[in-house]
């Protein structure tokens, strides 16, 4: 079937282990991780080309893709079911003569390049599985157009502190970039690249064709093909995004994410730009007589008897009479049994806990996030 | 399964004023986010069915608009799906049908050539959940004409129900059949499905067909019931008839109670299924205060709310306090606006600082659309 021309096609890089995130990704990839009541982190992307207006997108897999297949499905929950174009899973695979695993980010972009081809784009949207934002693409694709650019990199002001966790970025009064380090110990300026890059797909070529050919290279974006492109005097811009933003890649940051759901202050996952998922059809919550929620985001289908603070409960989630909630994250199906005590947690999907456990410390006493991994059965204080 | 699904979506449209008036019965909201054509709809495709039509007589926007291709229901499909069909004139018949033998006449070509061996034709004015299989072995195990599904219940004060009545003798079979009386006590209630033989459906078209009939009810099940084979199928769990504002209003608190969320929506039968929204988790602030409560996902809740029934969407302003009500989905009640025993039906703005008060056996009913 003959593919039709696409202005810009997106290739989702899913494939990551996440292992920061410990036991909950010993199971799933980073991107299937639940987040924020009902979502997977893989939804905020990939809403994000839907509200965009891009609608071919191509996630590519690695690490534990079962979740990540099935979840995606015929992409028909993110309206992605689509006659020219659509979303498709793109897993390594085996070539006559040679086959090997995605070997870094350039080479799995680099493996699926008759993929791109099929829909002869000017330009590819580069995009990471494991951040939460709303952001229209369709912005900085503009600006790409505007600067003539052969790539642009969208960045954001991080605290100079955390600075050297990443891509670091300077550029001129115009946006054009003069200089950029991966993880820099130092770093010069506090413009953190986001991971999410638009390049003119010509130039990519070029460059992904003789990165594969040199035998000392990594086969990364960051370490490898854009100091290249720099250093041959490619035209790249940074693009500023203002706005909510957050690496989700440990089990702090992940927990954080979730609270800046709660309150007025933090992240809206409603009003403009709707994210989209795929989720189990259940009723609607039942919050019953002596129970108390405050300050929290609730999701469909939980049933709440005790009490929930300064949480984020996911769909299907039960808890008993007397259990007492607070400063936690209890994703979906978990049921906790009567008069247990969860604080400062994050609960991984389909556990049981109690009657009568406790679980994590107050977060005035430690700091420290105390994970349950997932489908554990939890009715006695020694395991804990 | 070997079964063609026929729902119609308003034969009782005439007594619902208030919530029927710019809907059809099947499109009227019910319990936080279904609307009533949910239950049907979701028995026939959890009982493995995936040819279904809906007849549908006015007002049918809001019903199309939830329907959609029908994906949600997973009948979005090459072979059989859903279909919708507005009034529709055959020959003489203009305008719009009288009765449901003539809505029946009017899809006769849809019917003749549906290659399904049974058919459950169903209302949406009666909540249940039940697996039309077990029905459709009895149906052929008493080789029936007309299977009745029905409950035994108790029908209070002497008043005038719009409920079929049925008569059995010991093996099971209708020996009288009584439409809308004027009654009390405990009965045998139809609970406004029925299965068929396709052809025996067919059959009862041409005759109504012959005989200028247009009432199933008075012309076939009434009349006929020494000459046909009518038999009763019983159904055991919970049900709601709605009928009037004020039993839409008594079911959907009703919900609240334990056993009755349980049956409805846990049951082995399957979920319930309905539109996806894709509203976001409901958001809890520091103010609310709720208590033995439904609330549906993409609300933001600020006050205190007892014994109600939230839809989709529903925003709840600081110090609001609602009580024994029902707010449909995108209702906005104000900053320190106190509402007790209302019913709001969607989009429904009560502006701060408004009190406004019903009575459990009289609920107030508020506009769509309508700012207080």
């Amino acid at each position: 079937m003959k593919s039709f021309k696409k202005e810009c096609v997106v290739m989702l890089l899913a494939g990551g282990q996440g292992s920061r995130l410990g036991t909950l990704t010993q199971k799933i990839a980073k991107p299937s991780v639940p987040f924020g009541g009902k979502y997977r982190i893989i939804d905020f992307p990939l809403s994000n080309c839907v509200n965009s207006g891009l609608d071919t997108i191509g996630v590519l897999t690695q690490y534990q893709p079962l979740k990540l297949n099935s979840y995606i499905g015929d992409g028909k929950s993110w309206d992605l079911d689509r006659m020219n174009g659509g979303i498709q899973i793109l897993p390594p695979y085996q070539r006559v003569g040679d086959s090997e695993w995605y070997s870094g980010t350039a080479n799995a972009i680099y493996q699926n390049m008759n993929f791109i081809d099929q829909y002869d784009p000017d330009f590819v949207l580069v995009l990471s599985g494991d951040h939460i934002y709303k952001m229209d693409y369709s912005l900085m694709i503009k600006y790409h157009k505007e600067k003539n650019a052969d790539c642009t990199i969208s960045v954001i002001d991080v605290p100079l502190n955390e600075a050297s966790r990443f891509g670091i970025l300077s550029s001129d009064d115009d946006g054009r970039i003069t200089n950029f380090e991966e993880k820099p110990k130092k770093p010069k300026s506090t413009k953190a690249s986001m991971g999410i890059y638009v390049f003119t797909w010509n130039k990519l070529k070029q460059y992904l064709e003789s990165d594969d050919k040199n035998p000392d290279s990594s086969k990364d974006f960051g370490k490898d093909v854009m100091p290249l492109m720099l250093k041959s005097g490619e035209k790249m811009y940074s693009y500023e995004f203002k706005g909510y933003w957050k690496d989700v890649g440990t089990i702090d940051s992940l927990w954080q994410a979730n609270m800046d759901l709660l309150g007025n202050d933090g992240f809206n996952l409603s009003g403009d730009g709707v994210i989209y998922s795929r989720h189990a059809e259940r009723p609607p919550q039942y919050i019953s007589g002596n129970s108390s929620v405050k300050n929290s985001i609730v999701s469909e289908g939980a049933v709440i008897f005790g009490s929930v603070e300064n949480s984020v409960i996911f769909s299907g989630v039960r808890i008993g009479e007397g259990a007492k909630i607070k400063d936690s994250v209890i994703m979906a199906d978990v049921e906790i049994k009567d008069n247990s005590i969860i604080n400062n947690s994050i609960i991984d999907e389909e556990v049981i806990i109690g009657p009568n456990i406790k679980i994590g410390y107050p977060r005035g006493e430690s700091l420290e996030i105390t994970v349950i991994p997932r489908e554990s059965i939890i009715n006695n204080m020694q395991e804990v | 399964m070997n079964t063609l699904g026929i729902i119609f979506s308003d034969m009782q449209d005439w007594n619902m004023t208030e919530l029927a008036s710019h809907r059809s019965v099947a499109a009227i909201p019910f319990g936080g986010r279904y609307r009533l054509i949910d239950f049907p709809l979701s028995n026939m495709v959890n009982s493995g069915m995936n040819k279904i039509c809906i007849i549908t007589k006015s007002n049918y926007r809001s019903l199309m608009e939830h329907v959609g291709s029908g994906k949600d229901w997973d009948l979005s499909r090459k072979k059989g799906g859903i279909l919708i069909f507005p009034p529709y004139a055959v020959g003489e018949n203009h305008g719009l049908f009288q009765g449901r033998l003539d809505a029946l006449k009017r899809v006769l070509d849809y019917i003749s050539s549906s290659k399904e061996k049974y058919v459950v034709m169903s209302d949406c004015d009666m909540i249940y959940n039940i697996n039309y299989k077990d029905v459709i072995r009895y149906h052929e195990e008493k080789n029936s004409d007309i299977t009745a599904i029905y409950t035994t219940t108790q029908i209070e004060k002497n008043s005038s129900v719009h409920k079929i009545i049925y008569e059995f003798d010991k093996d099971g079979r209708a020996d009288d059949i009584l439409v809308y009386p004027v009654t009390s006590g405990t009965h045998n209630v139809g609970l406004s499905t029925w299965v068929m033989n396709k052809d025996f459906l067919e059959s009862i078209i041409y005759d109504a067909i012959a005989r200028n009939y247009k009432d199933f009810s008075y012309d076939v099940l009434a009349k006929k019931v020494h000459s046909l084979r009518i038999y009763g199928y019983k159904y055991n769990g919970y049900f709601a008839h709605i009928d009037s504002l004020q039993s839409y209003y008594d079911h959907s608190l009703g919900l609240l109670k334990k056993e009755n969320l349980q049956s409805l929506f846990y049951s082995k039968t399957g979920p319930i299924y309905t539109k996806t929204k894709d509203s976001a988790p409901t958001k809890y602030m520091q103010g609310a205060n709720v208590k033995n409560s439904l609330i549906a996902s993409g609300c933001v809740i600020e006050g205190t709310v007892e014994n109600s029934i939230i839809f989709r969407g529903v925003k709840i302003g600081k110090n609001a306090s609602v009580k024994n009500s029902i707010i449909m989905q995108h209702g906005v009640i104000g900053e320190n606006a106190s509402l007790d025993s209302i019913i709001t039906d969607t989009y429904a703005q009560v502006t701060n600082n408004r009190v406004l008060l019903g009575y459990a056996n009289c609920p107030f009913f508020i506009k769509k659309f309508s700012v207080v």
